[in-house]
């Protein structure tokens, strides 16, 4: 008679498996919420010299559930609509996708979800279901600046789908396989991929700010341009739901950047006691939120068409290069990824380096002609 | 038990109708582009379910399937500039006050 | 007990797809019509799940509901129109139109039924890999006409758009 995990009978297992991992999911991701609103409004007074939320409860931790009850207690405004259905379907569908990517996330070696060989490309799938809650939001609103709000969100999330998809190409290239816990497997160690591919890295951050709609990348959702975007008409528990939604897949970017870059849980004494790569993958994972938070309270907005531009000018070429270079070193050096590491390093330095000297050199070339035309 | 390859087909051929009755009935041309994405699906349904039940050689249904995504693709943004582009001109969606090119 | 599990999805899947198609023909409002062809995307790439390629599943959903749905969204916003009934349920044909369906319902399905699984196929594990390998091996020169074909849409559809500002 089979024995399943703890020894529980096989049959009960099956459903009381899916059971705790919706319980912990749902936990994590509400709990995770909760202590990611705190934590931004904490980091975000630190870093601009002040002090944030101090008098709910000691150091303001309770602050979270004051905002949360009296987000609860709102009137539900509903202003006359272009379509009700939409309206109320609009948050589900901006939520939903992000909930689902914790499916294939691997937190520890045995504990994962599900090990789809395809893990990569359904977290990719998932995100691309975002926009069509956002366009839906911003037009169900009856609302001319939630309409433009809403196609600028969907045009800056599809622009910016093209070199986070290259970007996770180019490390699928270099390590094999799709499935994520193929890919937290192959780097045991010290032997990061980051080491290897620090250029994805980074593209693949800059395009998972402003796939979760994150500063310097908000502007969709800022308060001085366009009202609230396309969450204008948004008010208490749904605008809530919105904001989960982002805090969620601004975690499930960071696991992802955790997996495939830092070795998701890979630490020291991990092989001893396996459920230690828990707390590895977690550490890591909040450094990366924390980096985002940081990156939000220091860098100012980008306009649209300098976002847009960014996408398309900038971050495509780089990504595409990226990933040509990458396959071609793979192709002539077939058992080592040594030289995709010198290439990819170079690369990286000439994006820092270079990019700042073009741009000024521009900017210089506008400042001239604007000069000479006045 | 497991679901017989002719149950497949025989969704894939009421859904491919349903598309085609779409087509011949509705005179909002972006629900006939609409209709005719159901059409594609019911195709690739089709083609998806004889690759992976009745060959057993490789995938090639499955590559089919995703040349058809790429051709889908293209053709609903090219007609829907189209009908974006006949909208600017009159401001009708209905195929059938659209005849200027009508002998 | 978990044997029924596959034909259960299978059915409940069926009733989507058919519902759900007939739903965006027959829908009054458009944007009904489109948030219902949506989700005949999402029951179509389950089926393809439960035919064992997930592959072509997640391609299904990335294509399909996460791009094609928001431009048939957008053509939905930029020509509003008024909903009219239209006459679908009040012409003469019907009858006529139910006499000859009917025969040929009945044909297809029997062609449709009769179609039997492979005696050689097997469980054959994910599609990933055979379909990666046919892609980008023996299929390598339509997937290059593919993305030219691709570039060219875009081009032209940009062009089509684009208002002439004199």
């Amino acid at each position: 008679m089979p024995v399943g995990p703890f020894g529980i009978d096989p049959a009960i297992w099956a459903p009381l498996r899916l059971v705790i991992a919706v319980l912990l999911v749902v936990g994590l991701v509400f709990n995770g919420a909760l202590a990611q609103i705190y934590l931004e409004r904490k980091i975000q007074a630190v870093i601009q010299d002040r002090l944030g939320p101090l008098h709910t409860g000691p150091w303001g931790l309770l602050q979270t559930f004051a905002d949360a009850i009296k987000l609860l207690g709102k009137e539900d405004i509903r202003a006359r609509l272009t379509d009700k259905w939409f309206f109320l379907a609009a948050p589900s569908i901006v939520f939903s996708p992000m909930l689902a990517s914790y499916v294939v996330i691997p937190f520890a070696p045995g504990i994962v979800g599900a090990d789809l060989n395809v893990g990569l490309l359904y977290l990719t799938t998932l995100g691309s279901m975002t926009v069509l809650g956002v366009v839906i939001a911003g037009w169900a609103s009856n609302n001319k600046y939630s309409l433009i709000g809403g196609l600028r969100s969907a045009g800056q999330l599809i622009s910016y789908e093209v070199p986070q998809i290259i970007s996770l190409v180019t490390v699928v290239l270099v390590v094999g396989t799709l499935s994520m816990v193929g890919i937290a497997e192959s780097q045991p160690g010290w032997q990061l991929n980051f080491l290897v591919l620090p250029l994805a890295f980074v593209t693949y951050f800059i395009a998972g700010l402003a796939e979760t709609n994150r500063a310097p990348f908000d502007l969709p959702e800022a308060e001085s341009e366009l009202v609230a975007g396309f969450l204008t008409e948004y008010s208490g528990m749904r605008w809530a739901i919105f904001f989960l939604a982002e805090y969620g897949e601004v975690t499930v970017v960071s696991s992802i950047v955790t997996t495939l870059w830092f070795g998701a849980w890979h630490g020291p004494f991990v092989e001893v006691f396996p459920l230690l790569g828990v707390l590895w993958f977690t550490l890591k994972t909040y450094f990366f939120v924390l980096v985002f938070m940081w990156i939000r309270a220091t860098l100012p907005r980008l306009r649209i068409d300098q976002l847009m531009s960014l996408c398309w000018k900038v971050l495509i070429p780089l990504t595409l290069t990226n990933l040509v270079v990458t396959a071609t070193l793979l192709l002539v050096f077939p058992n080592t990824v040594v030289p995709v590491a010198i290439a990819n390093w170079i690369l990286l330095a000439a994006f820092v380096l270079v990019l700042p000297y073009v741009q000024r050199r521009r900017l210089v070339a506008l400042r001239e002609r604007l000069r000479t035309a006045a | 038990m497991v679901v017989p390859l002719g149950a497949f087909i025989a969704v894939s051929a009421v859904l491919f109708f349903i598309g085609t009755a779409g087509v011949l009935v509705r005179r909002n041309a972006v629900v006939i582009l609409m209709s005719v994405e159901l059409m594609l699906n019911a195709t690739n349904l089709a083609l998806v379910a004889f690759s992976r039940r009745f060959s057993s050689i490789d995938e090639r249904g499955s590559v089919f399937v995703v040349f058809i995504f790429v051709v889908a693709a293209a053709e609903v943004a090219v007609g829907l500039a189209i009908v974006l582009s006949a909208y600017r001109n009159k401001p009708t969606v209905d195929v059938d006050e659209i005849r200027q090119l009508r002998g | 007990m978990f044997d029924l599990i596959e034909p259960a999805l299978f059915a409940l899947l069926t009733i989507a797809i058919v519902a759900a198609g007939a739903g965006v023909v027959l829908a009054n409002r458009i944007t009904t019509s489109a948030l219902l062809m949506a989700f005949t995307f999402l029951n179509i790439a389950g089926m393809f799940v439960l035919l064992g390629a997930e592959t072509v599943a997640m391609f299904q959903v990335l294509i399909y509901v996460g791009a094609i749905t928001v431009l048939i969204l957008y053509g939905v916003m930029f020509t509003p129109q008024s909903p009219r009934p239209y006459g679908l349920f009040f012409q003469t044909q019907k009858y006529w139109a139910a006499l000859f369906v009917v025969p040929i319902a009945i044909f297809v399905a029997l062609v449709a039924f009769s179609f039997r699984d492979s005696a050689t196929v097997g469980a054959k594990g994910g599609d990933l890999l055979p379909l990666a390998t046919s892609v980008f091996r023996d299929f390598a020169f339509p997937f290059e006409v593919a993305s030219v074909l691709l570039l060219a849409a875009m081009v032209g559809a940009i062009v089509l758009v684009k208002r002439d500002e004199d």
